[in-house]
């Protein structure tokens, strides 16, 4: 329960998550839609899949039950001899700039936290930007610029502008939890912010 | 500050040195050091030490530092690894002010206790200690001279401002005989090495307080504590400009599969950050820290309105397309100041920033150009390039230069490309302190990481102005 798990500690330490539910059979996908209301995403949860996606293990959008039914199944099939927790089904993102916001503890300088362009590419770009923790007024503002992709940020192509207060907080956020509990690693990743907040998709941290 | 770290003014502006493992033999460690003392004409006392010997070069040699009667201000340790924690604790309990330990063979080969017997010591008489495994001091005001290479194959540099920290003793002797070639001056060298007793930051929070400082190098492998590091840069940044270069970039080992965060954030980025959160100048390589340290010597610029004066068009273009490239602005020229350029320039010849005072310009056309930039308000920064091959260009071109450099008005950087004859002049303006370049880009990245540092400097003066300003209306 490796991923429910770390989902209700962000929780509980204030950080605002998608509303989530983790299903352990079809019906259960079902109510569990229901109560988060449509559309949804189903994501496959299992110890032995690192990248979800590559093996099917992901369906977006599902605007209905039917449809719900229908993904559920091949996402179960997709995980065919595979250890499977269950299938989240999470509320389905708003649209708009996916960014990663992580840390890890850094054997000489302790926690620091990154801010990069998110998603599946992140590794390939490596547009990212890093500050020590604690941070000072100014030092997110700083990380921002910092990024080749900062335009995107700042509403590139007839986009208005992310919210930019939002970011500074859950950036803030996300170093005084690592400092608080003494965290390795960690990744928010992606959260997906447009003008009017963010939704915080998928997290992961050790300690 | 720590008392060890107070300490070292004993170390660099000693009245008496002692040199432990004194050598009769030439081209012998132990021989360089007491050479480089007497030729340097150190004149504060000097002893050496070595059972063997009653005298080395006219140098009275004594068994040991007990039998010395006299003080010690600084005693330089060139003996095997295994006799140095004994003579470290001798050096202490005898008063000895600080001490260098040059010999190896301590943490890097895993002589982990040897290293703490040093440690205890020092740290019991509050007697710093430089090394072990290092190349030790080099001050040029007093003649201080630790560094065992002989001074005919590595030149030492002349006295001036640039202090210079460095954990390798390779890559500091080979700046240090750079320096000395481009004429510029030292303040200070510290090679460190193994850092058992002070370590980076103690010598910057040294650096901070020494009169003869102005800019500090430091270059840094692997910090022995980043965290005290990144405050101490964080402390002596605001007091004195830092240009550290990191060596060992790799990401090799830092893969942890589970977390991007953990593939993409190697150590290097931790670094990066730091130097960012301290606003300290990182510079790319060797090179650019000569780039960069040379503008340091220049006054703090108001803005980053930059005005150009050539006498070759392609060059003032190409510092053109760099200063709009790294963010910084051409400058407008005032009306008085295009009238005055006017009067310099030939018929032929257009009023515009870059000036281009063509081929035909002699010295006292550059004059007056500097002349009016330096009147004009909206003008911050020149950049003036000298192309010294064209006729009318002669010697006094290093009179006006130098002149302009020394009225401390307005940042200058000189730009001039060519071969041997150039070359030959650049040093010469270098040796006055004039921040010579032979490429536009690096002249120009040079003058942007002076406008960086001095808006940062700025900020902190406005903050400092608005938190006394809330201090005194806040109710008492």
């Amino acid at each position: 329960m490796t991923l429910v798990n770390d989902f209700s500690v962000l929780e509980k330490n204030g950080f605002k998550l998608l509303p989530y539910r983790l299903a352990k059979n079809e019906e259960e996908a079902v109510a569990a839609a229901g109560k988060i209301g449509y559309p949804v995403a189903l994501k496959i949860v299992s110890p032995q899949i690192e990248h979800k996606t590559d093996v099917g293990g992901v369906r977006l959008d599902i605007k209905n039950e039917e449809r719900l039914r229908q993904d559920f199944r091949d996402v179960i099939q997709n995980a065919a001899g595979k250890q499977i927790e269950g299938v989240l089904v999470q509320k389905m993102a708003r649209r708009g700039v996916e960014l990663i916001i992580g840390g890890k503890k850094d054997p000489q300088f302790g926690h620091m936290v990154v801010l990069g362009l998110g998603g599946i590419y992140v590794e390939i770009f490596r547009d990212v930007s890093a500050r020590i923790c604690p941070l000072v007024d100014g030092d997110v503002e700083e990380m921002i610029a910092e990024l080749k992709t900062h335009p995107l940020l700042e509403g590139a192509r007839g986009k208005k502008p992310i919210d930019r207060k939002m970011l500074k907080q859950l950036v803030l956020k996300v170093c005084s939890f690592m400092q608080k509990e003494d965290i390795k690693e960690m990744d928010l990743n992606p959260v997906v912010f447009d003008d009017q907040g963010c939704d915080i998709v998928d997290v992961r941290f050790s300690r | 500050m720590e008392k060890k770290v107070k300490n070292l003014k004993r170390v660099f502006e000693p009245k008496s040195v002692a040199i432990i493992g004194a050598s009769a033999t030439p081209n012998k460690i132990g021989n360089v050091l007491l050479r480089n003392f007497i030729d340097a004409r150190f004149d504060g006392k000097l002893f050496a030490i070595n059972p063997k010997y009653a005298e080395i070069s006219g140098v009275r040699c004594y068994a040991s530092v007990s039998d010395v009667r006299e003080k010690i201000d600084l005693a330089i340790v060139a003996t095997p690894a295994e006799t140095v924690p004994g003579i470290v604790e001798e050096c202490a309990n005898r008063g000895v002010g600080g001490v260098i330990i040059l010999s190896g063979g301590f943490e890097e080969i895993g002589r982990v206790d040897l290293a703490d017997r040093i440690a205890k010591a020092a740290e019991k008489a509050d007697m710093p200690v430089v090394g072990p495994n290092c190349l030790g001091v080099y001050n040029p005001y007093t003649k201080v001279d630790s560094v065992f290479l002989p001074s005919y194959k590595l030149e030492r540099p002349k006295a001036g401002g640039i202090a210079f920290i460095t954990q390798s003793g390779a890559v500091g002797s080979t700046v240090m005989d750079l320096a000395a070639y481009y004429g510029l001056g030292i303040s200070k060298f510290i090679s460190y090495g193994n850092g058992t007793v002070l370590d980076e930051s103690d010598y910057l929070e040294y650096l901070m307080g020494d009169k003869e400082t102005e800019v500090i190098i430091l270059y840094i492998e692997g910090a022995r504590d980043g965290r005290k590091m990144l405050e101490a840069m964080k402390k002596v940044n605001k007091v004195k400009p830092i240009v550290a270069l990191k060596a060992g970039k790799g990401m090799g080992g830092q893969a942890a599969a589970r977390s991007h965060t953990g593939n993409i954030a190697g150590s290097y980025m931790a670094y990066q950050a730091a130097f960012k959160q301290a606003k300290v100048t990182e510079a790319g390589g060797i090179d650019e820290i000569f780039d960069f340290v040379r503008v340091f010597n220049q006054p703090k610029p108001k803005g980053k309105r930059v005005g150009v004066i050539t006498n070759g068009g392609g060059l003032g273009v190409l510092v053109t397309d760099y200063i709009e490239e790294s963010g910084l602005v051409m400058a407008k020229f005032s009306e008085q100041t295009m009238n005055e350029l006017k009067k310099i320039l030939p018929p032929y010849g257009t009023v515009a920033n870059p000036l281009d005072l063509v081929a035909d310009a002699g010295v006292e056309e550059y004059e007056k150009a500097i002349d009016a930039f330096m009147k004009d308000p909206g003008i911050d920064a020149l950049v003036v390039i000298v192309l010294l091959q064209t006729p009318p260009i002669d010697e006094r071109v290093i009179h006006v230069l130098s002149k302009a450099v020394d009225e401390k008005k307005k940042p200058i950087v000189t730009v001039s490309v060519g071969g041997s004859y150039t070359e030959a002049y650049m040093k010469i303006l270098e040796g006055k302190g004039v921040p010579s370049y032979s490429s536009p880009q690096a002249a120009v990245k040079a003058l942007d990481k002076l406008i960086t540092y001095s808006k940062y400097l700025e900020q902190l003066k406005n903050q400092t102005q608005t938190n006394k300003a809330d201090f005194n209306q806040a109710p008492r």
